[in-house]
């Protein structure tokens, strides 16, 4: 699914702030990367979703090298194969729940076919997912400023999650949720990344997580640059 | 849902701001064109307001000076022509009619000229359009007087009400001749010059009210006639058998001292005069085009800023965008589409102020400044000038699309706020 060479990362005229010699995730896997503020969390993950281009080595998601890749290309990439959940505030504020959801599709049409695959309309997935994950059908159409922390992050999950994309990032989702909701939380996506087949790549500096998935991985010892 | 409705949703979400730059472009828009109006209608009145007229003879004096105060009731002749002149020029065989003007006396501020009756049936205006009578005839009798359609209507005056004419112009004339009253006889239609406010009596009447006293009890004996003839008339029109005479008269009264007997006179073409007058105001004109330009110009600034200033808000948004998979050209689509959405919206609330303003200030307009401003559908040159401002609103917009161009390509998915 993802496989890392021989990666480094600087900014031009300043040193190294990433390295990694090698890291192979399977697909269907769900990974916990673990790592204080200052690992390179975020250097890797905009490096994975193709926003930066390593300074040297390959990285490879289902077997394309993302280097090689166009910026535009990249862009199309990301759009059809990764799905992304950022730490809070996901959501645009300007469009109602569903509308937040089927947006994914707007940018993919392979997303949109296979949404289309399994259900009628990708409004109707949209609500199998949001149902799924727990959401209220009378919030369906209302402003997302109506939602909870916890239920904008299952929002962002379902829009992630759309279209069966192979990865699921999700980059500290849980951080504003309190102990209770945190495991109810991850336990749904994970339900969820199982039956798309989704890969996970989880990202948080909470170690208390870490009994919850199959995989651990410590970004501070990853990292020959940290 | 492609980039246009995300924008429209956008927009939608950010109300209040959005409103007030609507109504800053709709303002602007709105003042353009109405300028534009008037400046065009003003021009095509100008133009009009005398027609058919192939000479206008006064005393020797700047040709547009001659316009203003003969047909403009502007500023007065400083010489008059004598009779003798008038009397000549008229018996000239190129000559079919000639109407003698005299000016100089007011009513309530309003010029009144005393003219004969043939001015009712030469004098033309607009697309040689002749006067015509809203009520009542043209002055048979010594004391009858025709009113101009807005001075009827401003003072309130009907038919057969009589009226006192003062010497000299101006509201405060301190001599009033008392002693002549007149009867409205005649109350003629708008035409949208400065003749509407302008009060016509007979030629011989001029004089009689100049001479007070002695002649009053004389006048009233011969109160049917309209004989006598004054010594002197401010200028005259003249109307001829063949519009090829025009410069070769024009020249002779200009020149041949036996024609006018040594009398310093001038004659002018209206429609040349006219058109010299309109270039020395054009500069008026095109200021009045700039000023109305400055103003779209800065109601599109305020939409600069409102974007630019809410851009910054919305990094997170653009974040989002790009966390999907939206190219930064995208993204800057986005913000070219609102601006578009805005200026486009702008301008159709601002043609619909246009018309709303007309509709109620049409009377106020009409009443102050004569100027007739008609309900017509957008001319082309409007739509171009439409046109121009959408294009405009399009370049203000490619700033914030650059900016966030920019922002999406540094920040990529970071989000910072």
């Amino acid at each position: 699914m993802i496989s890392i060479k021989g990666l480094s990362f600087s900014w031009p005229k300043q040193k190294a702030i990433l390295k990694i010699n090698e890291l192979e995730i399977k697909k269907g896997e769900s990974i916990f990367l673990q790592g204080p503020s200052g690992s390179g969390k975020s250097t890797l993950l905009s490096l994975l979703a193709g926003i930066n281009q390593p300074s040297s080595g390959t990285i490879k998601i289902l077997n394309t090298n993302l280097s090689e890749l166009s910026a535009g290309k990249r862009d199309k990439f990301r759009a059809e194969h990764i799905g992304y959940v950022f730490q809070m505030f996901n959501l645009l504020p300007y469009l109602s729940v569903i509308e937040n959801v089927t947006l994914a599709c707007e940018f993919s049409k392979k997303r949109k076919v296979k949404a289309l695959q399994k259900s009628k309309t990708v409004i109707d997935e949209a609500k199998r997912l949001l149902d799924h994950l727990e959401i209220p059908e009378h919030l369906f159409d209302q402003s997302i400023l109506n939602l909870s922390i916890g239920q904008q992050q299952r929002v962002a999950s379902a829009r992630a999650l759309i279209g069966s994309p192979e990865l699921l990032i999700a980059d500290e989702p849980t951080s504003a949720l309190d102990q209770a909701s945190r495991e109810a939380f991850i336990k749904l996506l994970f339900k969820e990344c199982k039956s798309a087949g989704t890969t996970l790549l989880f990202v948080s500096h909470d170690e208390t997580l870490k009994p919850l998935f199959e995989r651990y991985v410590c970004l501070k010892t990853l990292n020959e640059a940290c | 849902m492609n980039m246009f409705t995300l924008a429209q949703k956008s927009l939608l979400n950010r109300k209040s701001t959005v409103l007030l730059t609507l109504l800053t472009i709709a303002v602007s828009v709105m003042l353009l064109l109405g300028v534009e109006r008037i400046r065009t209608q003003a021009k095509a009145s100008f133009a009009n307001t005398i027609s058919g007229t192939d000479l206008i003879v006064g005393a020797r004096t700047g040709s547009t000076n001659l316009l203003l105060y003969s047909v403009f009731r502007i500023g007065h002749a400083t010489h008059n022509v004598s009779w003798q002149s008038y009397e000549n020029i008229k018996k000239h065989r190129a000559v079919k009619w000639a109407i003698p003007l005299s000016l100089g006396d007011s009513h309530k501020g309003f010029p009144v000229l005393g003219t004969t009756a043939d001015y009712f049936k030469h004098y033309q205006f607009g697309k040689k359009q002749h006067l015509t009578f809203a009520q009542g005839h043209a002055f048979e009798k010594q004391f009858d007087i025709v009113l101009g359609a807005a001075i009827a209507k401003k003072l309130g005056y009907r038919l057969n009400d009589e009226i006192v004419v003062s010497h000299g112009a101006g509201n405060t004339s301190f001599h009033h001749h008392d002693e002549h009253p007149f009867t409205v006889v005649g109350i003629l239609k708008p035409t949208g010059t400065p003749l509407d406010k302008t009060l016509h009596l007979p030629l011989s009447a001029i004089d009689t009210i100049h001479n007070t006293g002695h002649h009053a009890h004389h006048s009233h004996e011969h109160d049917s006639d309209l004989i006598g003839e004054p010594k002197q008339i401010t200028a005259f029109l003249l109307g001829l058998k063949s519009r090829i005479a025009v410069l070769t008269l024009q020249r002779s009264i200009n020149t041949d001292a036996k024609l006018t007997k040594n009398e310093a006179l001038l004659a002018i073409i209206p429609g040349l005069t006219l058109r010299q007058l309109w270039e020395m105001l054009s500069m008026v004109e095109q200021v009045l085009l700039v000023i109305s330009g400055f103003v779209v110009v800065s109601g599109l600034l305020g939409m600069l800023t409102s974007l630019l200033t809410s851009l910054n808000q919305r990094r997170r948004e653009l974040a989002i965008l790009r966390s999907l998979g939206a190219r930064p050209w995208q993204i800057a689509m986005l913000l070219v589409s609102e601006s578009v959405l805005l200026t486009a919206t702008g301008c159709i609330i601002g043609i619909g102020l246009l018309y709303a303003v007309q509709l109620a200030t049409a009377a106020q307009l009409q009443e102050l400044s004569g100027l007739q401003l008609s309900l017509t559908w957008l001319t082309q040159h409007e739509m171009l000038l439409i046109a121009g401002v959408l294009l405009s609103g399009l370049l203000v917009g490619l700033i914030p699309a650059w900016r966030a161009y920019k922002y999406s390509l540094s920040d990529g998915m970071s989000i910072r706020v």
